[in-house]
């Protein structure tokens, strides 16, 4: 009667340490699952975006998109508060590729159409769009 | 003696004369300034030629010198007058990469 006891109380010690793997394993599943930043997602798109804004607008906009980069004292008017920006997608996509000229803004926002690709285009807009305070 | 006269006057007229300003032509050629530094005087100008087939920006936030040429295309050019003394530096809008400095001379 002791022997059957005790192997009981194996067995049941047994199962719960099953059960423990088990949940731990879905949990490990679950979450390798949905990665922290998806490879073609919104949040990875921003981070690109980011990263060209900050190689190729930053020196007008500033690092806080907020239109005060070290070269904004050069320019009257100043560059565009990309925060509060009012513009949508499509509007930012004409500007950013075919510079201000081309959309009747100020001259000196260079036409990036060569520079950058779609890619890099749609990402920097997905990022300003992350950014915007207009939008939240 | 008559000749020495003539000559002389010449001499004396073309040192009074103030000296010509000297245009420094800089190429913008594979995303690069064809030179990395450049010297020049007092009252030259530089000119930048697009050698590249796409845009290229030519600016400076120097205290001596702070400008924006714009952004201009294949075969176009642009200048600028270095008009005080000191250290210039110059860069790409478009390109950041693209630095060129200049030293101008009193």
């Amino acid at each position: 009667m002791k022997r059957l006891l005790l192997a009981a109380g194996w067995l049941v010690l047994a199962c719960q340490a099953q059960a423990q793997i088990s949940t731990a394993y879905a949990q490990v599943l679950t979450a390798t699952s949905q990665p922290v930043m998806a490879r073609d997602g919104p949040d990875a798109a921003n981070f690109r975006g980011s990263l060209v804004f900050l190689n190729y607008c930053v020196t007008c906009h500033g690092p806080m998109a907020d239109g005060k980069g070290r070269a904004a004292k050069l320019y009257t008017p100043p560059p565009a508060n990309l925060r509060e920006s009012d513009k949508n997608a499509a509007y930012m996509r004409l500007i950013i590729r075919g510079g201000g000229k081309a959309m009747a803004r100020s001259e000196y926002m260079p036409p990036w159409g060569e520079e950058l690709t779609e890619e890099q285009i749609g990402d920097v807009i997905a990022y300003l769009q992350s950014v915007n305070t207009r939008r939240k | 003696m008559r000749t020495f006269v003539p000559s002389a006057a010449l001499l004396a007229l073309l040192l009074a004369l103030p000296a010509q300003a000297a245009e420094h032509v800089v190429s913008q050629k594979a995303k690069n300034f064809s030179i990395k530094r450049l010297a020049v005087q007092q009252g030259d100008s530089v000119k930048f030629i697009n050698d590249d087939p796409f845009a290229h920006n030519v600016f400076s936030l120097s205290d001596v010198k702070s400008f924006d040429l714009g952004s201009y295309g294949q075969g176009l050019a642009k200048s600028v007058v270095m008009d005080k003394p000191g250290t210039v530096e110059v860069e790409c809008a478009v390109h950041p990469d693209m630095k060129l400095m200049i030293e101008v001379k009193k």
